[in-house]
């Protein structure tokens, strides 16, 4: 409440000092004629030194004002009955703060319903503090930047310069989830591997994180059938799809089909990558699955399950073919067209040309676009999570469950969880490993890309 | 004379030839075709299971245990909510960030890092981005669970990059003619960008950032690290609010075994996709209308 006030009264402020400032700016420039800056510049120079000082003034207060409030209470005569104990006291000051805040909320202590007045008192004293605070330093910022508005007075380069700030902070933001995601997933990891050997986790074969309790727990962390099953579901089944129909597609699209027919079956395929993988995953668990398991008991196969890991792929490749298909496509498009046309000439016929040099001479792009293809495959989630399972085991037989990275990462940290058990931090563990593959593979398909890319410039 | 492509063997092979021709154009053929059909099914499934479903009463109803009395305004008003913090931030972010790397940037080992990192950020899994979340957000900053807020951060830290590569492009395809015109008439390099590349490279940005926006509306996973799983069956009424999203409600529903969720949850893609496709075609209706061939 009291931040809405302050940040109304500071864009208050700021608005009124863009009008003086710029009227001031005005006049100099009706009496002078000629000036560094235009009036507007001058505007936001004023209205920067408004917000700016106050709003870090305002941060500074909000961080220092608690302490000052809780020393308030504290000399405060109903606190003489506080205990000594550090720890106690400061529970008791937070329960009389949410007193304060919120007077239907019943603390444990009935000391912190006494304590809520005088809280509330020093609250809204150290609130009015602040907010005058906030305000004499944005009206000293206003005020000196105001006695510069001059018709020698560089504003605009100022206002320039702290526009290109706002530009480096924004790039700079990019940096700095990057960094935080490396960060948050070290660190939890290595929480993790603090109970459980990395060479465990890694080399491992049994996974059971449930029964993870007590001393065996390096015993339960084996990741290897979840890698296993994420290689085989997005590295195999699902390129087994995408590829050929990737690639056979970006084939007849680009050299076969006419302009018209082009122009309407490209955006329908790329449809397919534009349905959300929550639906993909639906239509897997709904319609494939039981297909495949109808099929598969038909052919006289023993137990089939619901969940399996063709279905799973199968749905994944077909959603990773736009992609395949549009990388393919840029591939075969850098290749110069003397290439072809050289073949062609010689009598070749169309499929050949492409089969003996269009695909040879695009594989290198072609083989980047499949490997940006397999991480986004391995690192997609909602289709494994609907309709691959939970079974993690070590087998080759696609009609079985199976379970990936991903799929584990989902079951460990939903539902209830304590935060700081091996169980939930493993999935930090298994994150970091995704993030590791999938950073590699991405740089080595965009380095390629780009090498493949240059050598046709 | 005899001619020597009139032999009975040649005449054999250059018909093997053309055989082979026919059947590699047929397998391209039947490529698309089969993709097509794949989505052509799917498409006909969640109609045929959900158009019985959509009603009134199911648009504007909130979540509920029985899936008569179950509806989508709830999880839609969520999604809503979620996109309008995505938008709100990715949005100005992924612009100057663009802005900035296209015009400004220094040729220095520094913005090489900012470039790699941007790419590889449009390539990390959606999951990664929930890990994120959930250990920044919820972990270490203490915001509200499973609320649009948490929701929005995390979706616009995945979206930002795809603004930043899209406004990029965007930027880079308004002809240099135009920034030399404007410096050469006493424009400073901010104002050059501002008043005239900016508005120019604008309908490519928009259409970066609405595919950039369909994709964050579709996504499930980083939002099920970060909570948005609840039971909620009244809609949010502000981004701080325990709320559930459109993709999560069918995710959620899927996973019901009353037989007549199966209705709402299709009945819920349907919604769903028509947001896209409403999306989409909006993007595809900028590029087409405002986009200029330099």
């Amino acid at each position: 409440m009291n931040a809405t006030i302050v940040l109304l009264l500071v864009l208050a402020l700021g608005l009124v000092s863009w009008f003086t400032a710029r009227a001031r700016a005005r006049l100099l420039y009706a009496g002078r004629g000629s000036m560094h800056s235009m009036p507007q510049y001058h505007a936001w120079h004023v209205v920067l030194w408004v917000v700016v000082p106050a709003f870090v003034a305002w941060g500074l207060w909000s961080a220092i004002s608690p302490v000052l409030i809780d020393q308030a209470v504290l000399n405060d005569p109903a606190a003489a009955s506080l205990p000594q104990d550090p720890l106690q006291r400061s529970s008791i000051l937070a329960e009389a703060r949410s007193v304060a805040s919120d007077p239907t909320f019943i603390g444990f202590s009935p000391l912190s319903t006494q304590l809520a007045e005088p809280m509330r008192a020093a609250q809204a004293r150290f609130g009015l503090i602040g907010a005058i605070l906030v305000g004499i330093v944005a009206l000293a910022g206003g005020g000196y930047a105001f006695t510069r508005v001059r018709s020698r007075f560089p504003a605009r380069t100022r206002v320039e310069r702290a526009v290109m700030l706002l530009l480096l902070g924004a790039s700079l933001l990019a940096v700095l989830t990057t960094a935080g995601i490396i960060a948050s997933l070290v660190f939890e990891a290595g929480l993790f591997f603090k109970d459980v050997s990395p060479i465990a986790f890694l080399t491992g074969t049994h996974w059971s994180p449930a029964n993870a309790i007590g001393d065996d727990v390096d015993a339960n962390f084996g990741a290897v059938p979840l890698f296993w099953g994420t290689i085989y579901i997005g590295a195999i089944i699902a390129m087994i799809v995408a590829i050929p129909l990737g690639l056979m597609s970006a084939i007849y699209l680009t050299q076969y089909a006419d302009t018209r027919t082009r122009k309407v079956l490209k955006p329908v395929l790329e449809i397919l990558a534009g349905i959300p993988t929550v639906v993909y995953g639906y239509f897997a668990a709904l319609t494939v699955a039981p297909a495949i398991r109808d099929l598969a008991s038909s052919l006289g196969y023993p137990n089939p399950s619901t969940e399996s890991a063709l279905a799973a792929g199968l749905v994944m490749g077909v959603m990773i073919i736009p992609f395949v298909s549009s990388m393919a496509d840029d591939a075969i498009a850098a290749v110069p067209r003397a290439m072809a046309d050289g073949s062609l000439a010689m009598g070749a016929t169309r499929s050949e040309t492409i089969k003996k040099v269009l695909l040879p001479a695009a594989l290198p792009g072609i083989v980047a676009g499949v490997m940006l293809a397999i991480s986004r495959a391995i690192g997609e989630t909602m289709i494994v999570v609907m309709a691959a399972g939970a079974a993690a085991r070590l087998s080759a037989d696609p009609l079985e469950s199976m379970t990936t990275v991903t799929y584990q990462i989902v079951q460990l940290l939903t539902g209830d969880q304590e935060f700081n058990s091996p169980k939930t931090l493993s999935a930090f563990a298994l994150g970091l490993v995704l993030f590791v593959v999938t950073l590699i593979l991405n740089i080595i398909a965009l380095r390629v890309v780009k090498r493949f890319r240059e050598a046709y410039e | 004379m005899s001619n020597t492509w009139q032999t009975p063997e040649m005449t054999k092979r250059i018909a093997r030839r053309h055989a082979a021709e026919k059947r590699f154009r047929l397998a391209g053929l039947t490529a698309i075709v089969l993709s097509l059909l794949f989505l052509a099914v799917l498409l006909f499934i969640m109609l045929k299971n959900g158009l019985g479903g959509l009603d009134w009463a199911f648009l504007t109803g909130s979540d509920a245990t029985s899936a008569d009395a179950a509806g989508v305004w709830g999880a839609l008003k969520g999604s809503f909510l979620t996109m309008l913090v995505t938008l709100l931030l990715s949005f100005p972010m992924g612009v100057l960030a663009a802005i900035y790397l296209e015009e400004f940037a220094p040729r220095s080992r520094w913005i090489d890092w900012v470039e790699v990192s941007i790419n590889n950020l449009a390539a990390v899994p959606s999951i990664i981005f929930g890990l994120l979340g959930l250990a920044v957000f919820i972990n270490t900053l203490n915001l509200p669970r499973s609320s649009p807020l948490v929701g929005g951060l995390t979706l616009a830290l995945m979206t930002m990059p795809i603004i930043v590569i899209s406004g990029r492009n965007a930027i880079k395809a308004v002809p240099p003619s135009i920034r030399d015109a404007a410096l050469a008439v006493g424009a400073s390099p901010v104002q050059t960008v501002f008043h005239h590349v900016l508005p120019l490279a604008l309908p490519g940005i928009l259409t970066g950032t609405i595919i950039g926006m369909a994709r964050a509306l579709g996504e499930t996973a980083p939002l099920l690290m970060i909570g948005m799983r609840a039971f909620v069956a009244t809609p949010p009424g502000g981004i701080t609010d325990p709320s559930s999203v459109l993709p999560m409600q069918i995710f959620l529903w899927s996973d019901e075994i009353d037989r007549g969720f199966v209705q709402n949850t299709s009945a819920a893609i349907i919604v769903l996709l028509v947001f896209l496709l409403a999306m989409n075609g909006l993007a595809i209706y900028l590029r087409n209308k405002f986009e200029v061939r330099w």
